[in-house]
């Protein structure tokens, strides 16, 4: 299995790395403060409503669905461009394998690269929140872990094709960056913006059907949405007004609603990712000179 | 079965003509060297044989399998020394190795192939820190592990010093005696020339020569010169010496007269030239294969230009 040959080195190669570790320690330490500021925060601030352990959860989503994109950035995307740019790629294709199976392998050794560091955050900053709250629900937050490091292995998937469509990092970068900038940053309004123009110029009072699917588009929104249709007692348990939450948890709660609108559609979105950054990645990473 | 099979082979970037119609075939059990001065098209080439990079014409078949259709089992049986690699600058040399033999799943062992090519010193050391020419050996046990049925170098002897490259030839010998057929690519004649059976002259895409060094050396009118001093040299006597049988080209160099003998005895040559000016002295050079290959990559040039 000359993938996993392929996987393996590529890890090895990132634990010996001193960005992977760099990485973790960020997490870990944004990890901690920020579980400390959520549970604090209510008190200090006068609030009736107490932090719980499940609002804490959907209070890191909100802190991973922006580290994760990022992360995911820093650590693939030069996993391909730059064996290309540098010229390792032909030692590791002189070998007996494939395109495809390096390909595969990339993605696997990075998303595990990504899960590792993020893994360790999570735990840690999960433990303090515990700790702070003297609330754990185990079978939740294994759950609420499990589903946002497949979200990390989603991301490497999209970075490690964006990386795979160029022989050059910068390019890459710019690419990477792009894509983050279009789907994380601005993916929020340009729906919006899509609506406004259509609609001759004016935000209607009700909004369409498309437009939630729409913004699911957004790989950490799909995120969001993926631990609230898995997690549904989550949203219900945090109060009337979770942190990070927003268009997800209102159609969670009314279950009339056709599929497209519900928060299912998320997983169905994060799978899209992965399929459509495989195929992509894949054709132009096979079809192109070295 | 050729080892190597090129049939046609045309590889064009925009209007840039790498590989210019390329027909070749490699037997097995060879030591063949392909030879052209930089940019002529040596590399392109090779990355084709291991699918790195897609002709736009004809077709490259190595060890009987499809360069593009079958690279997985032609990588399997060939051992590569590329052109412009980078090595993982983080991982060792034994991991170097040992993820080499883990893809080409063998049981080989990883020390015993650094020591071959003289690395076990430097075995635990991030790759990242060797020198050219201890990249080029690691890099070369890559190539040797599993034993490979065709060894791929291009450009083997880069960043050796003269003892390295010369033990870069001993250890292609070794693997040719256990009938290993070896394709490597050099700029440089006289590598190529200490080891090669057969050798093939590439220029700017094209195949100027394949032969047998012997073949090569017969083959070229250029086989001795005759350095001549005369006691009165000049444009007269130099008509009259070209127009001499035997002699194929004459020019006037350094003041001496500077002649390729062709077809007849040296001395019959001496003899006719000290009737046109008497001879004081003159010496004989044996052409170099230097000298041929720098004539078959420059003045077919200078002939199409």
């Amino acid at each position: 299995m000359s993938w996993f040959a392929v996987a393996k080195k590529d890890f090895r190669d990132a634990v010996q790395s001193r960005a992977l570790w760099a990485l973790v320690t960020v997490f870990v330490v944004l990890s901690i403060v920020s579980t400390y500021a959520y549970v604090e925060a209510p008190a200090l601030l006068g609030s009736t409503t107490a932090a719980t352990f499940g609002g804490l959860l959907l209070f890191t989503v909100g802190l991973v669905g922006l580290f994760v994109p990022l992360a995911a950035i820093v650590v693939c995307y030069k996993s391909l461009a730059g064996e290309r740019e540098l010229g390792s790629i032909k030692l590791l294709l002189s070998l007996p394998t494939t395109r495809r199976r390096v390909f595969v392998g990339k993605v696997v050794g990075r998303a595990a690269v990504l899960a590792f560091g993020l893994g360790v955050g999570l735990l840690v900053g999960l433990g303090v929140g515990a700790a702070l709250l003297g609330d754990l629900d185990a079978a939740a937050a294994l759950l609420f872990v499990l589903i946002t490091l497949a979200f990390a292995a989603v991301y490497a998937t999209i970075v490690v094709g964006i990386s795979a469509a160029t022989g050059s990092t910068s390019r890459a970068t710019t690419l990477a960056l792009g894509f983050f900038v279009v789907f994380e940053l601005l993916w929020d309004v340009i729906p919006m913006g899509i609506l406004y123009v259509l609609e001759g110029f004016t935000i209607p009072s009700t909004m369409p059907d498309w437009l939630y699917p729409l913004l699911q588009l957004s790989p950490s929104s799909a995120y969001l949405s993926t631990v609230v249709a898995l997690l549904p007692d989550l949203a219900d348990a945090s109060g009337t007004e979770p942190t990070q939450a927003g268009a997800g948890v209102e159609v969670a709660a009314d279950a009339a609603e056709p599929f497209y609108a519900s928060p299912e559609i998320g997983v169905l979105v994060l799978l899209a990712w992965v399929l459509v950054s495989l195929v992509i990645g894949l054709v132009l990473f096979d079809g192109t000179d070295l | 079965m050729a080892a190597i099979e090129l049939e046609g082979l045309t590889k064009r970037y925009g209007d840039v003509v790498a590989v210019d119609g390329l027909d070749l075939t490699v037997e097995e059990g060879e030591i063949f060297g392909f030879l052209g001065p930089n940019g002529a098209g040596k590399s392109t080439t090779i990355d084709i044989l291991l699918d790195f990079t897609r002709p736009t014409g004809g077709t490259a078949s190595v060890l009987g399998h499809d360069a593009q259709s079958e690279g997985l089992a032609v990588r399997q049986r060939t051992g590569v020394l590329p052109d412009a690699y980078h090595v993982y600058d983080r991982l060792s040399g034994r991991r170097h190795v040992e993820f080499a033999i883990e893809m080409k799943g063998v049981d080989d062992d990883p020390d015993a192939l650094l020591e071959r090519v003289r690395v076990a010193d430097a075995a635990d050391r991030p790759a990242g820190g060797y020198s050219k020419g201890m990249r080029q050996r690691l890099v070369l046990a890559m190539a040797l592990a599993g034993d490979p049925d065709l060894l791929v170098l291009d450009e083997p002897s880069t960043g050796l010093d003269p003892n390295g490259a010369r033990e870069m030839r001993e250890i292609i010998r070794e693997e040719n005696a256990r009938g290993t057929t070896v394709f490597f690519s050099s700029h440089i004649m006289e590598q190529v020339e200490a080891v090669c059976d057969r050798v093939a002259i590439i220029d700017r895409g094209r195949l100027v020569a394949v032969d047998t060094i012997d073949g090569l050396r017969d083959a070229t009118e250029t086989g001795e010169t005759l350095y001549v001093y005369v006691t009165a040299l000049d444009e007269g006597v130099l008509e009259r010496v070209r127009g001499l049988d035997g002699v194929g080209r004459a020019a006037i160099d350094e003041g001496r007269l500077r002649v390729t003998v062709d077809g007849v005895s040296k001395f019959a040559v001496l003899h006719a030239i000290d009737e046109i000016a008497p001879v004081q002295d003159f010496s004989v050079v044996e052409s170099s294969l230097e000298d041929l290959f720098v004539r078959y990559t420059t003045e077919k040039q200078e002939v199409e230009a």
